[in-house]
């Protein structure tokens, strides 16, 4: 087999990876206990100023952004969860022969810059929006009307959420339920069971590994992106990211601090949702 | 088949009535697709919005339909923009063109790399290269700003486009590669010994054995790299320096008005990837229903 011997076409991509992910890891890591002075270690000492000035109970102002940016997070993620699956179950289980096109019509809003049709968002969910605008000339209106400012701002920080990262919930779930095999569907209602019955033991379990994946790919963005929620909020709103944007050019010990604690999530969400799969798998 | 007779005293639900039953799944299979079509509708809503604005004549009342004009597309096509923003659409497309073409060139090579390893040292290379992609983007935008501040104690000037290309070639290779894999599972391996039996260079055997059979990943994972890259805001807000892509344009003036220019840029440019697509799905489509005729034919 000739193949097998282009397998050092793989090593520098090791090499690579091992500089880019491994390095800063590494340094993340040791920079959080630290005081430098940028990356540079002249005159460092050991300390943990960086930890106390995110976990302190004297000041919580940065507690409390965590906690608003996990909720966040968790809303939009589970809304996202509650709206993508059925729509990818939607998409898979039609009788349209030509599912590729639906697919596409899900990615195209993708090929926008995410960050103006959130632009687009703010306009649509102000009081006065291009779009009342234009239906009252028909005698037509458009508008949402919200109790107060911060429920305006929270809700819409919500749906900004929830509407540029739909897809991602979407396509993974797609992609399983898809491939979900329908004879097995066939043979768990001959065996007794009505359509719901069939849904929650058969094709629900089996579509765990996307739902996996869409968790994963549309709550990590959430807990850790920024802009969307500054955008929204006119700058109101701070969550983790903004505590990093505000002090990645002085402060590289509080930003390494803050980077541990999103990896923290990254790794305990991916832990999470893992075992729920792996339990999911023994329901079958 | 025989015909159920009706078993005398058995009752049917009124739910389960045949004629019921159709009438209930149909409203049911209605809500369905009006469910679908409700959400779809909002995930366009904005697009929608970004469409009018770019033909919307500029007042400064953005929350208004002032009239329509052509102006700020004739703005875009003749490339006649403020200084910012022209820069800003150049960085993104020079950065997105640029790293599009290395990380496919190099990931379909990294993956036929990959693909060719013993199984254990495999699954390792495949779960590094998922990295990126499971990893937050602020983490990689992090990481890779602490790479390049290294660096820059040795190169100075090494933020900018530098950085911003290596970036986005590090975040889009990872999508090549994992489209590519599963084209490389299907390839007959015999077809590449065959080719180096008949004396080809491995390089020959790659080019002309290898990578037409795996096209269709390749360019899979190519366009996949190319609207991560011409989106990207969080990787590049932390590594672009003083240069500025379009989304770090946009997100700095996010409490001001944005030059009407955007919103028809990005409409010309979403336009043009779609067209483009479905001329690719026509031509493909067209080719196969040929294929099929001659098989026919000559059957």
């Amino acid at each position: 087999m000739n193949i097998k011997k282009l397998g050092k076409l793989a090593l520098p991509y090791l090499v690579w990876m091992l500089v880019l992910v491994g390095i800063p890891l590494v340094m993340i890591f040791i920079l959080s206990f630290m005081n430098t002075d940028g990356v540079s270690f002249v005159g460092a000492t050991w300390t943990t100023a960086a930890w106390e000035k995110m976990f302190s109970f004297a000041d919580p102002t940065n507690l409390k952004i965590l906690g608003d940016t996990f909720l966040y997070a968790l809303i939009a993620t589970v809304i996202c969860f509650l709206i993508g699956y059925p729509m990818a179950y939607i998409v898979a289980r039609s009788p349209f022969s030509n599912k590729f096109v639906i697919l596409i019509l899900t990615i195209i809003p993708m090929w926008s810059n995410s960050l103006l049709r959130n632009v687009a968002l703010k306009n649509i969910l102000s009081e006065t929006n291009i779009l009342d605008n234009l239906l009252s000339r028909i005698g037509l209106s458009f508008s949402i009307a919200f109790a107060n400012q911060d429920q305006a701002t929270f809700i819409s920080i919500i749906i900004g959420l929830v509407l540029t990262y739909l897809p991602f919930m979407i396509l993974p779930i797609y992609t399983v339920i898809e491939k979900i095999d329908e004879s097995l569907l066939e043979a768990s209602m001959d065996l007794g069971a009505n359509r719901v019955r069939t849904f929650a033991k058969v094709t629900f379990p089996l579509s765990m590994k996307g739902v996996t994946t869409g968790i994963i790919m549309v709550f990590l963005p959430c807990f850790s992106g920024f802009a969307i929620q500054k955008l929204l909020s006119s700058g109101t709103v701070y969550v983790l990211g903004s505590l990093i944007e505000a002090n990645f050019i002085h402060d590289i010990n509080f930003v390494s601090m803050l980077s541990i604690v999103i990896l923290i999530l990254i790794f305990g969400s991916m832990m999470i949702v893992a075992k729920v799969d792996k339990e999911g798998a023994t329901l079958v | 088949m025989g015909v159920r007779k009706k078993e005398p005293g058995r009752i049917t639900l009124f739910f389960r009535r045949p004629d019921v039953e159709k009438v209930v799944g149909s409203i049911a299979n209605l809500l369905k697709y009006a469910f679908f079509a409700f959400f779809m509708l909002l995930m366009y809503l904005p697009i929608f919005v970004i469409a009018i604005q770019s033909f919307n004549q500029s007042t400064g009342l953005i929350y208004q339909f002032n009239g329509f004009t052509f102006e700020h597309w004739m703005n875009v096509l003749t490339f006649d923009l403020d200084s910012s923003l022209a820069k800003a659409i150049t960085t993104t497309l020079l950065v997105a063109v640029l790293a599009t073409a290395i990380s496919t060139v190099l990931g379909t090579l990294v993956a036929i790399g990959i693909h060719s390893l013993p199984k254990k040292k495999r699954q390792g290379m495949v779960f590094l290269n998922q990295v990126p992609i499971l990893n937050a983007d602020i983490i990689t935008g992090i990481s890779l700003m602490f790479v390049f501040k290294i660096v820059a104690e040795l190169i100075p000037g090494v933020f900018g486009i530098p950085s911003l290309l290596v970036a986005h070639v590090f975040f889009c290779m990872p999508y090549v590669v994992l489209s590519i894999l599963p084209k490389l599972a299907e390839l007959d391996e015999n077809l590449y010994d065959a080719a180096l039996d008949l004396y080809c260079k491995p390089s020959a055997g790659i080019v002309k054995v290898i990578i037409p059979a795996i096209m269709p990943g390749i360019l899979t994972g190519m366009l996949i790299a190319f609207t991560m890259s011409i989106d990207d805001f969080l990787i590049s807000f932390f590594n672009a320096g003083q240069v500025n892509n379009l989304s770090i344009y946009i997100y700095g003036g996010y409490n001001r008005r944005l030059a009407p220019e955007v919103y028809a840029y990005n409409t010309i440019l979403s336009t043009v990837i779609i067209l483009g697509l479905v001329a690719m799905y026509v031509v493909s489509a067209a080719k196969k229903r040929a294929a099929l005729k001659h098989d026919l034919r000559h059957a």
